[in-house]
């Protein structure tokens, strides 16, 4: 059998998900071994853009019109396109501000009208807003089992499925006492699982960065941490790092309609 | 049945000896809560009531792997390690000998079965705190489903055994061990009459099963499914839930397929979801409403006894307050402070 051939590119952020690529270490010369890897910018300049792939692994937000050109040639040559990382699978900590709160945060940042001159910017979206996505791997940045795992499935020709329970399944394997239950604000119920509930081991609340579960019942929690003492503002903040505007909106009308 | 007792001083080197057998467990503080953990003897808490996480995983782990695949063949090497597991209150012994009874009656499971004859069960007698409801399940005290089992009366010991291998292990700790006596005796019954007198929390679980069942259509699902986050904390706190999921992964390291087994609830969204994407339990409501009918109905029919022991872990656990007490006091129309009350009122 022919080694399958991929690519490994970034959009819009941080670079941080390609990196922990590159912090296999270990693994790197097997990952090079059963892949034939065509393009990854990042590593190495030698890359080559002409040949099909068979696998695409993207990082990044659609951030601006170079991103979605680029994205659609990636699409164009590739057979399964892997979105990796929240950016690329949710739109990433950017995808914050949109709509016309989007335009009113780029002015403060860039000033006039046309001060980027390049490309032209685009409200930050994932990748499956504009073309198909085959399969994700959440998380900010990904984490080195996950990929292994999601990588090896691939060499095999198996579509990995997006797991779809929450952060709490995991931190409770991990025998952890319950943070939202000690008056945190753990969006673990809300957070899909995979991470191996890094953060609450640690005693650090989830902040969602693996992204939502199907069907969240964030209004539950929500009015959960509301009885607890918590203001709308310190609420919406944390569910909005990785939430999106158009969650935190609705999330901000259903708190302020319980303050009557 | 033969009854033994040791001296209260005694108790740490008799666990040691014990040790024999296998890697010593025992309850040890972690936070504000316990967790069966490796320690030495003198680290276990004695007052530990509740661990986060019950014994279940001692018979089968939250995550392990059951099968490797390599070359066109396949083995498993599941070999859990010997292990003497100290501090099983009645509730937690009922629990494994519902577990037991799950995984050996109609197909009866390998990597359970080796657990099981891997492991020691060494029981602990113990005073409720308010979360307790073992008296109304009817599992406060134990007769069968362990190896030994202790009781508390101060200055000594009591030990029952229970079982052969029970028995045998008595050889590597036979100096500490005396015969009891008839005062022993005596004493036990009074500790128990002050035992069974010390439960707080009051709940009556008498029409259980047809409560439920005339139930089935009750708006109180729909209110509880409101609440509902659904993150599967009450089943993987329950000494009885026995649910679990495989996955198959490559391992590109050492070139060989895995399935891993992992702990999973029916209250997550998939559980019920079959090919094609159809969901039987879409709705919260209906996950909740299962996992209530399963554990006070219809294991009930099956097996004869409810799955529920009265540990209280879901009472200490779900952060919304649905648990068996809660789900019970509802049902007969009796108030609860749950979330979902508290939410009703608000949405009213």
């Amino acid at each position: 059998m022919a080694k399958p051939k991929i690519g490994i590119y970034g959009l819009t952020g941080c670079a941080g998900d390609q990196l922990n690529i590159l912090n296999c270490e270990d693994e790197l010369l097997k990952i090079f071994d059963i892949f034939e890897i065509k393009s990854f910018v990042m590593a190495s300049s030698a890359a080559d853009e002409e040949s099909s792939l068979d696998v695409a692994f993207v990082e990044g937000s659609v951030s601006t019109e170079k991103d979605l050109e680029h994205l659609k040639e990636i699409r164009k040559k590739a057979k399964i396109l892997v979105a990796i990382g929240h950016c690329a699978v949710y739109g990433g900590v950017q995808a914050m501000f949109m709509g016309q709160e989007w335009e009113k945060m780029y002015r403060r940042v860039y000033g006039k009208k046309n001060a980027v001159t390049l490309t032209k910017p685009l409200p930050p979206k994932p990748l499956a807003a504009y073309v198909k996505v085959d399969a994700v791997l959440p998380g900010c940045p990904i984490e080195k089992e996950p990929f292994l795992k999601l990588a090896g499935l691939l060499a095999k020709g198996v579509i990995p499925r997006h797991p779809d329970f929450p952060v709490c399944a995991e931190c409770k394997w991990k025998e952890n006492e319950c943070l939202l239950l000690k008056g945190e604000i753990c969006l673990g119920p809300l957070t899909n699982s995979g991470c191996g509930a890094i953060c609450p081991s640690l005693n650090i609340p989830c902040i969602g960065c693996w992204g939502p579960i199907e069907k969240e019942n964030w209004e539950a929690e929500a009015f959960l941490l509301k009885e607890k003492g918590f203001s709308t503002g310190d609420i919406v903040k944390r569910f909005s790092i990785f939430g999106g505007q158009e969650r935190a909106e609705k999330l901000k009308k259903f708190l302020e309609s319980k303050e009557g | 049945m033969r009854l033994f007792k040791i001296k209260r001083e005694n108790l740490i080197p008799f666990l040691r000896g014990l040790e024999g057998f296998g890697e010593l467990w025992g309850p040890v503080k972690k936070g504000e809560s316990f967790v069966y953990a490796r320690a030495k003897p003198e680290d276990f808490d004695m007052t530990a009531l509740r661990t986060i996480i019950p014994a279940k995983k001692f018979f089968l782990p939250s995550k392990f792997t059951s099968l490797k695949f390599k070359d066109n063949r396949w083995e498993d090497d599941y070999r859990p390690r010997k292990r003497v597991i100290f501090g099983l209150h009645p509730c937690e012994i009922h629990a494994l000998n519902i577990y037991h009874k799950f995984y050996t009656r109609l197909y009866p499971d390998p990597y359970y079965l080796r657990a099981k004859a891997a492991t020691l069960v060494v029981g602990l007698s113990c005073i409720p705190d308010e979360h307790c409801f073992c008296y109304a399940t009817g599992t406060s005290t134990v007769n069968e489903g362990f190896d030994l089992f202790l009781t508390d009366l101060g200055d000594r010991f009591l030990v029952w055994v229970g079982s052969p291998r029970g028995e045998d292990s008595l050889k590597l700790v036979e100096k500490f061990l005396q015969e009891a006596s008839q005062e022993d005796i005596h004493k036990y019954v009074s500790w128990r009459k002050k035992r069974d007198a010390s439960f707080r929390l009051k709940i009556d679980l008498d029409g259980m099963p047809e409560i439920v069942s005339f139930s089935y259509d009750s708006p109180i699902w729909e209110k509880m499914g409101k609440a509902c986050l659904s993150c599967g904390t009450c089943t993987m706190v329950c000494p009885t839930c026995t649910c679990f999921d495989l996955e198959d992964e490559y391992d590109l390291r050492r070139d060989e397929m895995k399935r891993e087994r992992f702990w999973y609830s029916c209250v997550f969204r998939e559980y019920s979801m079959v090919a094609g994407g159809h969901n039987f339990r879409e709705a919260r409501s209906e996950r909740l409403k299962l996992w209530y009918t399963h554990k006070l109905v219809g294991f009930m029919s099956e097996y004869g006894s409810p799955a529920c022991t009265g540990c209280g872990r879901c009472v200490v656990s779900c952060p919304v307050g649905i648990n068996v007490v809660s789900v019970v006091k509802a049902l007969k129309n009796e108030e609860t402070a749950a979330l979902w009350v508290k939410m009703e009122v608000e949405n009213a």
